[in-house]
């Protein structure tokens, strides 16, 4: 099938993972292989940002189920944005926006982060 | 050496053969002759005396000879025996004169005046100097023709016949007149033994340690040959033991021993001026026997470590390098591969510093690196000087780089760099077949596995529809070649009361279909129990979400159709929504719910929404997989659920099995330009009630009920 790329970017302690192409069976150990790298080096705030992505299979939506968990285990979280309309049906049938906070913009995403940082850090307070 | 024990080994039944038999027969009568005319000197005496010897020589040879053609034995060792059976035969000579004088009183008088036990130990004596000099013949002979074509044959024949013509006339002409006749042949012969002694090309195919010691071994025996020709004379026991028998077979024997003699000299020159050279070949012939070897290698199936093993012990074979190895591109990775006398530290080490100096991207040819060039000096730059790399191309793209290493940087020349660079080619062609085949095999493994996971959903898929005078059902199940992990089932649960459950599991291929069995066993033994879909969904996702790996979902739709209530309930976990059409439009009916597996008991339990429907008469429920609406055309375009919706309102009020076929025709008119990537699942029930008006007005009540609650949650297309 098509190309599948990633690229990760990251804004202050937030990482942004911006995927592109077809993400099925074949590509999703691409985006596999970013979680764990992300994981590995104790980030747990991402954003997965869907601007480029064309197409997601049941495959590349089980890479999210797979590393949600942990994430949110260690305070973090994943965060979707930009999702086209087709991305966004497929990810809204199964469910997803009842599991996962899903932006419009990569913006709101990031500053949702950064917002609940400072929450958490008041409270401590 | 080990020839030389075999021939003891053949001599078990050596009784048998049937020319050693004549050759003993020739032998006894040649002693009753001489003991029966002793003395005689007369020519006829003579001949027969002559022609038994022939004979007795014929045999053994013909004898020897089929021994020496059985096995095939190298020159080397050939000569070897030669040494041994000479020296064997030198203290034979040397010896003869004091044991016989030991035996008898005065031998002169004895040979000239046999008796019977003189007569038996001088022929044991001749029979051995006889077998002892057909040995050497026929070791000659096989020297001559090693390695030579067909055509030199006559040369050689020509010789024996000199050979024989000189012996025999030595002896009847050799002391009158006419002894011309037989000095004319010896002259011949001695020609021909020095032109018969230049072909010796099967020199240049042995080792140089070969050539050392046969340069030793050859002046040996030459020198061994001329010093026992010299201690024949005349006046020894030993020649006149074999005049006594035949003066011929004494002139023979001298003759024999004089070619050897001339041969093993020529020998030694040859192999002299071969020293030299020896290297340079035997590399050449170690680089032709290593591709043969390894050509043969290649043609069987090799397991692609293993022959990048083969690669770099060849490697180091062709170009005398103390090391090598393969740094192997794995997408955008270089590894060390079959290292041979370097340890992984030493070669990713060397590697960085290869791949930083060398434009490995464009290197077409072997080139050689020293490692003094190596900035930081190391242990390694030390150990190791000079470094050849060659390419490993297949279809033009650089697959690897294979490295041989040297402690000695005057040891790489150019004909290392032909053989490396010779070599590489040949490697990196069959590793990169050694790659498809495996890759081929991964295929074929995969494709078997498919089979199984296509017969697994074969058989968990209902093989027909039950059958309701209410309801009509028609299904349509298309696998696809990766099967996709589409599921449908239909549960009686009372003669009222039937559930009808769709999903589709993440995933595909065995794993895939082994889920489908699972869901299939889960819902089969808790529709016995549970009618409400809701509660269904939620006990089923309590059991997956312990069994599924983290990553695997189902999505899966359960309707419940209540034929005397009329009502249809449904709940749906993550799955396409399940169409209505009704009069004139179209409804999705998509209660909230999420994948089953994807989330904790509570959770999931609390986002899970059920419809409840009054059915009306030719009210159409339409249940699908995502392989419907995500088939695609050759533009990559879905066929998209708005297009399946104008299908199905286009022939609602047909049959069911009319409608699903128009929708599969339609997909797979859509699709026909791309392949089917994933199942595709219809299930199309029309309600037809039997009693309509009664019922239907009964029901009015409850209709109305239902109606609400469904247009709250369904969105209109």
């Amino acid at each position: 099938m098509a190309e599948f790329s990633t690229a990760i970017i990251d804004r202050g302690d937030v990482s942004v993972i911006n995927v592109s192409g077809y993400l099925d069976a074949h590509t999703a150990p691409t985006l596999e292989s970013n979680f764990t790298e992300l994981i590995d080096n104790n980030k747990f705030k991402i954003v997965v940002n869907f601007k480029d992505l064309a197409y997601i299979s049941s495959a590349g939506l089980g890479v999210f189920m797979a590393y949600v968990e942990k994430i949110r285990d260690n305070a973090g979280d994943i965060k979707l944005t930009n999702m086209n309309e087709k991305v966004y049906n497929i990810f809204d049938l199964l469910g997803f926006p009842l599991l996962y906070e899903i932006f419009s913009t990569e913006d709101e995403a990031v500053n949702k982060f950064n917002k609940s940082d400072k929450v958490g850090n008041d409270e401590s307070k | 050496m080990t020839n030389y024990t075999n021939l003891n080994a053949d001599k078990i039944n050596i009784l048998d053969n049937i020319q050693f038999r004549l050759f003993l027969g020739s032998s006894g009568a040649l002693l009753v002759f001489k003991l029966l005319f002793s003395g005689s000197e007369l020519i006829v005496y003579k001949l027969v005396t002559d022609l038994l010897i022939i004979s007795a020589i014929s045999f053994l040879f013909l004898f020897l000879m089929d021994i020496f053609e059985k096995r095939n034995a190298s020159p080397f060792s050939l000569i070897m025996n030669i040494g041994i059976l000479n020296a064997f035969v030198f203290f034979l000579i040397m010896f003869s004169d004091s044991i016989m004088s030991l035996l008898f009183e005065n031998v002169n008088e004895k040979l000239n005046n046999p008796s019977l036990v003189s007569t038996i130990i001088t022929l044991a004596y001749i029979l051995l100097i006889v077998g002892f000099i057909i040995y050497v013949f026929i070791t000659l002979r096989h020297l001559f023709f090693f390695r030579q074509s067909g055509s030199q044959k006559i040369y050689f024949y020509t010789m024996l016949v000199f050979f024989v013509l000189a012996s025999l006339t030595a002896q009847y002409f050799g002391a009158n007149e006419l002894s011309f006749i037989s000095d004319t042949f010896m002259i011949i012969s001695v020609l021909l033994m020095l032109l018969n002694s230049l072909r010796i090309s099967w020199i240049a195919f042995i080792v140089k340690k070969e050539k050392i010691a046969l340069l030793v071994l050859s002046i040996v025996i030459a020198v061994l040959f001329i010093v026992n020709l010299n201690n024949s004379g005349d006046a020894t026991v030993h020649s006149k033991m074999l005049s006594s028998i035949s003066p011929s077979l004494k002139e023979f024997t001298e003759i024999i021993m004089l070619y050897a003699a001339i041969y093993f000299s020529v020998l030694f020159f040859t192999t002299l001026f071969h020293i030299p050279t020896a290297e340079a070949f035997d590399r050449k012939a170690e680089e032709v026997s290593s591709l043969q070897y390894f050509s043969k290698l290649i043609t069987q199936v090799l397991e692609y470590n293993e022959l990048a093993d083969t690669v770099t012990d060849i490697t180091i074979r062709v170009s005398g390098a103390n090391a090598s190895w393969i740094i192997w591109r794995e997408k955008d990775e270089f590894i060390s591969l079959a290292n041979k006398n370097i340890g992984f530290i030493d070669s990713n080490l060397l590697n960085k510093f290869i791949l930083r100096k060398v434009d490995w991207e464009n290197l077409d040819d072997t080139i050689f690196l020293k490692l003094s060039d190596i900035e930081v000096q190391s242990k390694l730059s030390q150990k190791f000087r000079a470094m050849a790399i060659s390419p490993l191309k297949a279809h033009g793209k650089l697959q690897g780089l294979l490295v041989a290493i040297c402690k000695d940087d005057k040891k790489f020349n150019e004909e290392d760099k032909n053989a490396i660079a010779t070599f590489s080619d040949y490697a990196s062609i069959s590793m990169e077949n050694s790659r498809l085949l495996e890759e081929s095999i991964e295929k074929e493994r995969l494709e078997r596995e498919l089979d199984v996971a296509r017969e697994i959903q074969r058989k968990i898929i209902p093989e027909k529809n039950p059958e309701y005078e209410d309801l009509e059902i028609s299904s349509v199940f298309v696998p696809a070649f990766e099967v996709g992990g589409d599921y449908y089932d239909f549960f009686k649960i009372s003669e009222s009361k039937l559930g009808i459950l769709i999903a589709d599991v993440s995933g595909k291929g065995i794993s895939a279909a082994f889920i489908m069995a699972e869901i299939k066993g889960i819902f089969e033994s808790l529709s016995k129990t549970i009618e409400n879909p809701r509660e269904i969904l939620i006990k089923a996702n309590d059991i997956l979400i312990s069994t599924l790996d983290s990553k695997t979902f189902v999505s899966a739709a359960y309707c419940l159709i209540d034929f005397n209530e009329r009502k249809l309930n449904i709940a749906r976990a993550g799955h396409c929504p399940v169409l209505l059409l009704r009069n004139d439009t179209a409804q999705r009916l998509k209660p909230s719910g999420m994948g089953l597996g994807m989330s904790r008991e509570k959770h999931f339990e609390d986002t899970l929404d059920e419809l409840i429907i009054d059915l009306k008469e030719n009210d159409t429920i339409v249940l699908y997989t995502d392989g419907i609406t995500e088939a695609k055309n050759e533009n990559l375009d879905d066929f998209g659920e708005k297009y399946f919706t104008e299908i199905l309102l286009e022939s609602r009020n047909k049959s069911s099995d009319e409608i699903s076929k128009k929708v599969i025709n339609e997909v797979s008119m859509f699709a026909k330009n791309h392949s089917q990537y994933d199942d595709i699942t219809l299930v199309i029930l029309k309600w037809k009630p039997r009693h309509s008006e009664e019922r239907g007005r009964d029901r009015q009540k409850i209709k109305l009920n239902g109606e609400k609650e469904w247009q709250n949650s369904a969105q209109q297309l």
